[in-house]
């Protein structure tokens, strides 16, 4: 029987670029497919291909073993190939069924009304028949980010998908709603459906298909069958080399409170409340992680923190100090490093240079300015120590930041910060559409912060990342923290359910509230269970031949 | 409850109307009429008595269909080019040329005279409709196709049509005003085709396949293209559909009088915008656009009749109303959905 989909050589050129070499990939149908790689290894050029936006170079798409030959998507769904964007493709102020049949309604009266009894019925019929439970009547504004994610499935199978192909599908769930997703790529697969998705988390693919395929500079390095494949092995082939799959986290005594946060409230743009009432403190030496959904007030905390936002009410003390109407300016001279959310909106000035962007912020201090002016040669002597120790690409002071990748103005933007010696960072999304290779670089220098005794408030949407690195960690919903948990023993359905507003049961609550405790008196009895935990991921790490004496002593110590 | 009118349930109203806020709108300008009559009726004598004869007469209800229709149609049009995505606020400049070009093809063939056996008044109404299309598409071409700043592009639109009409008139007839043809179009006829616009237009956004695209065009367009519909074209679509509307509304404005008055802001006086401020008012509904530019061409109408009863109100102060109307709308209501990406441009990713 001849494969779903087999993409037969494959080559992709861009002027100057070789997206896709020579990729050959076949997926069985009923299958789930994975296409692993690290951004910009050409996953989407290649699912492109697939869906008709771009022609291959050379090459050819096969359905069933039929070649085609697409020259929009719209071929593509007619041949049955069906796209789920990363950002959803849907109209807000629409229902659900309106989304569902749009551009292909079905009329009555010659096409003069849309047969909205018809339209809603094939809605229905199908959400019955993968159990998808969408209520067809429901504003798209108004349901959830899964449920939106399963309207747009329904899109596709409306225009009669068979194929479905899914752009990092669990980039904006909740761990529930991925589970849930894993149950609808199930529904599907038992009716026939194939399924590939893009993705470059390693925990993703080996827990939701049956074979990977990773993509590495455009070329397919390698299909393997899930159960066949480890975690290691894995990141391996993406990266090319041996990656160090966890953080090195070492036990350290906390030191003085650097950011004391007291009943704080925020109100969003719509003046809608969007952090309530928070309390929290944070110590030198500490890495205080904040999990959550997006958009469930990170981004008003780290605001107001960072003096972008004006609290409706609380306070916020900065080395004891009150930051009431002090300015962003204030905060900067007084240390405290910020990497937004948003890098090319608010890290960056895009149509400036490296040098100009390395001195944002410190514009009118010494050594940039005098006397009013700027000194040039010292802010490219800057940009140039930035680029250089933070592994910038391309190695241009003169280039202009949106020449860059995402990733590089990422590392740019982070080394701009850390080296203004501060002694607060607040890091919103530090590793965004960051790949492995440079991820594991800046996770690895938010450590050294750690260890030189700077605080960190690390807000990002990916848990292993504020698991990994975190001294405490915790998860905010609707603009409370629904726990602040032990990274080291917690676990991520916990987590999971805390990012959905539950809380733990008694047990693990307790759990946490003796970790808060313990982390007040600074006490030798809670370096000890930390360098306990410390020591079995020491014990994972001698497996992978990665040996780090001095955190082995430490433990060794408590 | 913020607003009582909302709660009140009257049921065909409630059929035809989705919005709480229209549906309060067309409530409330019904009840203030009807207070408005009662008082009227209670003490002939006073102002009230005399205003209330005013808004019951006969020839107010005409001389208001007459200045309704360009504002009820350029509003219509307006909603069309603005769910699509492009904010057409050069719909003054399509009422102006079309009222123009109306009365100048009407009296090229000449009253009583007929083309095809089309009388000399209808073939001014088709040029006055081919005439603002025309402008429309060179507006949809720039903004759509060259990706021009709408707003300025609007603009612009008004500001030829301000400039080109008195200019061709005076090439023409001798002065910015054409002398009167003679004849004209009836207000049965203006609001027939006001009714028929609204209806029409009503039906085509809110139950056609098209009313949907529309819809997607201008609120998440990159969702429409990735279906397979072209936003282009959607968006063309749009656009033309507000030069035709408003090619009927400017000839039919002209048309009634059997005149063009090119002198000044021109007879649109201001129309097109009271448009936009009408549609804007009825919250991108037909029906509320048709309520509001009632509404505001029955003041006007009433204002007109005050003075000449010896009233002395400044006109200028009157015309002011609507777009006070619509500010204390906009702020204090706030219902107005703009669509989300009206004013963006689009462009496919291949």
């Amino acid at each position: 029987m001849n494969p779903a989909v087999h993409l037969d050589g494959i080559t992709k050129r861009f002027p100057g670029v070789v997206a896709n070499d020579d990729v050959d990939l076949a997926v069985e149908r009923g299958s789930v497919h994975a296409l692993l790689g690290e951004n910009g290894a050409g996953k989407t050029t290649l699912m492109n291909v697939l869906y008709g936006l771009y022609r291959p170079t050379d090459g050819t798409v096969r359905l069933d073993g039929e070649p085609q030959s697409f020259d929009s998507p719209r071929d593509a769904i007619d041949a049955g190939v069906g796209m789920i964007h990363q950002h959803f493709m849907l109209v807000d102020p629409m229902t659900v069924w309106e989304n569902v049949v749009l551009g292909n309604e079905p009329t009555t009266w010659g096409g003069l009304r849309v047969d909205r009894e018809a339209a809603r019925e094939a809605v229905v019929e199908l959400s019955e028949r993968y159990g998808f439970d969408v209520d067809p009547d429901a504003t798209i504004a108004d349901i959830s980010v899964g449920e939106q994610q399963r309207v747009e499935i329904l899109k596709a199978l409306y225009r009669g998908a068979d194929v479905l192909i899914m752009d990092e599908p669990t980039a904006v769930l909740t761990p529930q709603e991925v589970e849930e997703l894993y149950g609808v790529f199930e529904e599907l697969t038992d009716q026939g459906k194939t399924i590939i998705f893009i993705s470059h988390k390693l925990g993703e693919a080996l827990s939701a298909a049956d074979e990977i395929s990773v993509l590495r500079d455009g070329v397919n390095v390698g299909t393997v069958a899930t159960s066949d494949v480890t975690r290691e092995e894995l990141a391996k082939m993406m990266v090319g080399r041996e990656v160090l799959m966890d953080p090195a986290t070492t036990p350290q005594e906390a030191g003085d409170r650097v950011l004391e946060v007291t009943d704080l409230s925020v109100d969003d743009d719509r003046g809608v409340e969007a952090v309530s009432d928070l309390s929290f403190e944070l110590r030198a030496g500490e890495i205080m992680g904040v999990a959550g959904v997006d958009g469930n007030g990170q981004l008003q905390l780290v605001e107001a923190i960072t003096g972008l936002r004006r609290p409706s009410s609380g306070d916020v003390r900065y080395r004891g100090e009150p930051m009431a109407g002090k300015t962003r300016r204030d905060r900067i001279d007084r240390g405290m490093a910020f990497i937004p959310e948003d890098r090319q909106e608010r890290g960056l000035v895009m149509s400036y240079d490296l040098t100009e962007n390395a001195i944002l912020g410190s514009q009118h201090d010494p050594p940039f300015a005098e006397r009013g002016r700027i000194d040039w040669r010292a802010s490219r002597d800057h940009a140039e120590s930035v680029i250089e120790q933070y592994d910038v690409r391309p190695p241009d002071a003169d280039a202009e930041a949106e020449s860059l990748s995402g990733g590089n103005q990422q590392k740019f933007i982070v080394g701009r910060e850390f080296e203004r010696d501060p002694d607060l960072v607040v890091a919103t999304h530090p590793t965004r559409g960051v790949d492995i290779g440079s991820t594991e670089f800046l996770h690895d220098r938010l450590l050294d912060l750690r260890s030189q005794g700077k605080a960190v408030l690390l807000v990002s949407s990916k848990l292993d990342e504020v698991q990994g690195l975190s001294d405490r960690l915790a998860v905010m919903h609707e603009g409370e923290f629904t726990g602040v948990v032990d990274p080291a023993t917690v676990t991520e359905e916990e987590i999971g359910l805390l990012m959905a507003g539950e809380s733990l049961d008694d047990d693990s609550v307790e759990g946490a509230a003796l970790h808060e405790a313990a982390s007040e008196e600074v006490g030798g009895e809670e370096t000890a269970s930390e360098g306990a935990a410390t020591e079995e991921v020491e014990g994972e790490k001698a497996g992978e031949g990665i040996d780090d004496t001095t955190a082995g002593d430490e433990g060794v110590d408590a | 409850m913020r607003n009582p009118l909302a709660a009140a349930s009257i049921p065909i109203l409630d059929d035809l109307i989705e919005s709480d806020y229209v549906r309060s709108l067309v409530v409330g300008t019904a009840g203030l009429l009807a207070l408005l009559g009662a008082f009227g009726l209670a003490f002939p004598g006073s102002v009230a008595g005399d205003l209330a004869g005013i808004v019951f007469s006969t020839s107010t209800a005409t001389s208001t269909a007459r200045l309704a229709a360009p504002i009820v149609l350029a509003g219509l049009g307006g909603i069309f080019a603005e769910k699509s995505g492009v904010i057409n606020i050069g719909l003054e400049g399509l009422l102006i040329i079309s009222a123009f070009v109306s009365v100048y093809a009407a009296s090229v063939v000449g009253i009583g005279n007929a083309v095809l056996g089309v009388p000399a008044l209808a073939v001014g109404f088709l040029a006055g409709i081919a005439a603002s299309t025309l402008l429309s598409a060179l507006f949809a071409v720039v903004c759509i196709e060259f990706k021009a700043d709408q707003i300025i592009a609007g603009l612009a639109v008004w500001l030829i049509a301000l400039g080109l009409a008195p200019f061709m008139s005076t090439v023409f007839f001798g002065g910015v005003n054409t002398p009167n043809l003679g004849a004209n179009v009836g207000w049965r006829y203006s609001t027939a085709m006001v009714i028929v616009a609204t209806v029409g237009s009503w039906w085509l956004l809110n139950q056609t396949g098209f009313g949907k695209h529309l819809r997607a065009a201008g609120e998440n367009p990159k969702a429409l293209d990735t279906v397979g519909v072209s936003v282009s074209k959607v968006r063309y679509a749009g656009v033309l559909l507000s030069g035709v509307l408003s090619g009927v509304g400017g000839s039919a404005l002209a048309l009634s009088i059997g005149q063009f008055v090119g002198s000044g802001e021109t007879m649109v006086q201001g129309k097109g915008f009271i448009a936009i401020v009408a549609y804007l008012f009825g919250n991108y509904n037909p029906l509320g656009t048709l309520g509001a530019g009632v509404l505001f061409a029955g003041l006007d109408a009433t204002q007109i009749r005050l003075q000449q009863l010896g009233y002395a109100i400044p006109d200028t102060l009157v015309q002011t109303i609507p777009y006070v109307m619509v500010i204390v709308v906009l702020a204090l209501v706030g219902r107005t959905q703009i669509p989300e990406a009206a004013g963006e441009h689009y462009e496919t990713e291949e």
